[in-house]
């Protein structure tokens, strides 16, 4: 049970990882990843996004209409998206990221991992366990977002959450901002996860 | 029971839907507060940058209550107006009760359609008359505060903001302080078209109403240079007349009674 528990927590950070692995959740991944902070928070959104909307459509899996359970696990969705867009709003620290994020929040919603997650784990598993699927899904889109972002303010920008670390003579590379970049900085991380991870590899 | 069945379907969509929409209602009733003076208080940081209140890091890095309490402190008078510059209305400045008109997109829409306008003119106690501006920048609107001397002509500041700008390029309106400084000491031109330039080598003429566009952001320059404007158009009925006496004062041409009866 405890080794089954271990394998829902460390599957989707590290060989299921839903970005490198399932490439899932790449639309967001490019969007949010100009600054640290932005993915930061984006990452945490997703993280109680994922974990709540599995916990909750786990709790509901047995009452829930087969025909209809699409439609209701988006509704259980799209409530926590909103959720977490209006206390983000509210929040006197959140309210600028927020702003930042602009619509990249509400479209959570659309994010292929947390209804591929509750499609493929929660509707045939226990709350708990749901719960910490959700949970290390979103971790595991988090890490990667945080890598990507922490690549592009540096090289793009110079600072590291709005500080400047590299000497004032760094000229920002432009490109490094722009969407394209962060395609090919996955593309690269995708590239070292696969080197290191004998498994993924195609024979 | 058979989970199958339509009517257990549409009894249990429906009661699905109904509970969270009560959810989210009581959520967005709680939280509405809040968020309306984030936004309150967003705004304000912005209008007291255009008017060097304070240098923008420190607006930004204070507390919603030290925004009010300094906006209270600074303000001397708000009114709105209409499109024929005349007063149409009082806005309080009292710290309790800080009026506001926040919301510009139907003041744009209003403007363009030549309509009832109640246009928002902020006077700080140092003279500085603080206007929005409100128009669609490449992705999405784009909006700011532009801050006017007692002498009703020259720049006294400048603040611009955006929805979803291009970070690095279009958003660099917001994010590159040296581009909002550039309009500090320039003048609008009130009756001439157009009474502000926003455009490429606009400061190679060495005119004083221009201000060069940001490589790399041409939509999002233009858009705002269009939504400069179209609202010093709609405020050149009252800043204009004040501006003419301004410079008939420093002139000082004298004219005959009689001539201005005529």
């Amino acid at each position: 049970m405890a080794q089954k528990l271990k394998e829902t927590i460390l599957n989707p950070i590290l060989k299921g990882n839903p970005i490198t692995v399932l490439v899932l959740g790449i639309c967001s991944a490019l969007a949010v990843t100009v600054q640290l902070k932005g993915a930061l928070v984006m990452a945490l959104s997703v993280i109680a996004v994922t974990g709540l909307s599995s916990l909750v459509c786990s709790l509901l899996r047995n009452t829930i209409p087969n025909r209809v359970r699409i439609i209701v696990q988006l509704v259980v969705v799209a409530m926590m998206v909103i959720l977490v867009d209006q206390i983000l709003k509210a929040g006197e620290g959140t309210y600028a990221i927020d702003k930042q994020l602009s619509v990249y929040i509400g479209l959570i919603i659309t994010n292929c991992i947390v209804m591929g997650r509750i499609e493929a784990f929660a509707l045939g598993n226990k709350p708990i366990p749901s719960l910490l699927d959700g949970i290390a899904n979103g971790l595991g889109y988090g890490l990667i977002l945080v890598i990507v972002a922490f690549f592009r303010e540096l090289l793009g920008s110079g600072t590291l959450f709005g500080l400047q670390v590299l000497p004032s003579g760094y000229i920002p590379n432009n490109l490094v901002i722009l969407p394209p970049f962060a395609l090919i900085l996955l593309g690269c991380i995708i590239w070292v996860h696969r080197a290191f991870d004998k498994d993924l590899q195609e024979k | 029971m058979n989970t199958n069945s339509n009517v257990y379907t549409v009894i249990y969509t429906a009661l699905i839907v109904v509970v969270v929409a009560a959810l989210l209602a009581f959520v967005a009733a709680k939280l509405g507060p809040a968020q309306d003076a984030n936004a309150k208080a967003e705004t304000l940081r912005q209008m007291m940058s255009a008017a060097q209140v304070k240098p923008t890091e420190e607006l930004y890095a204070a507390k919603n209550a030290e925004i009010l309490d300094l906006y209270a402190e600074n303000i001397s008078e708000a009114y709105t107006i209409g499109l024929d510059g005349k007063k149409n209305g009082e806005l309080s400045v009292s710290k309790d009760k800080i009026e506001l008109v926040s919301k510009l997109k139907p003041q744009h829409k209003a403007i363009l359609a030549e309509g009832e306008v109640t246009l928002p003119v902020y006077i700080f106690k140092s003279g500085k008359a603080v206007i929005p501006i409100y128009g669609a920048g490449l992705w999405g609107p784009v909006w700011g505060y532009i801050a006017i001397e007692p002498d009703c002509h020259t720049i006294a500041g400048a603040f611009f903001d955006h929805e979803s700008e291009t970070p690095g390029l279009g958003a660099k309106i917001k994010d590159e302080p040296w581009f909002r400084e550039k309009f500090i000491g320039k003048t609008i031109e009130w009756g001439d078209s157009p009474a502000f330039r926003l455009e490429k080598n606009a400061e190679a003429s060495g005119a004083t109403n221009a201000v060069d566009a940001i490589t790399g952001a041409t939509m999002t320059s233009k858009g705002l240079n269009e939504a400069l404007n179209i609202w010093f158009k709609a405020y050149e009925n009252h800043f204009g007349l004040g501006a003419f006496f301004n410079m008939l004062e420093k002139h000082a041409i004298e004219t005959t009674p009689n001539a201005e009866e005529e």
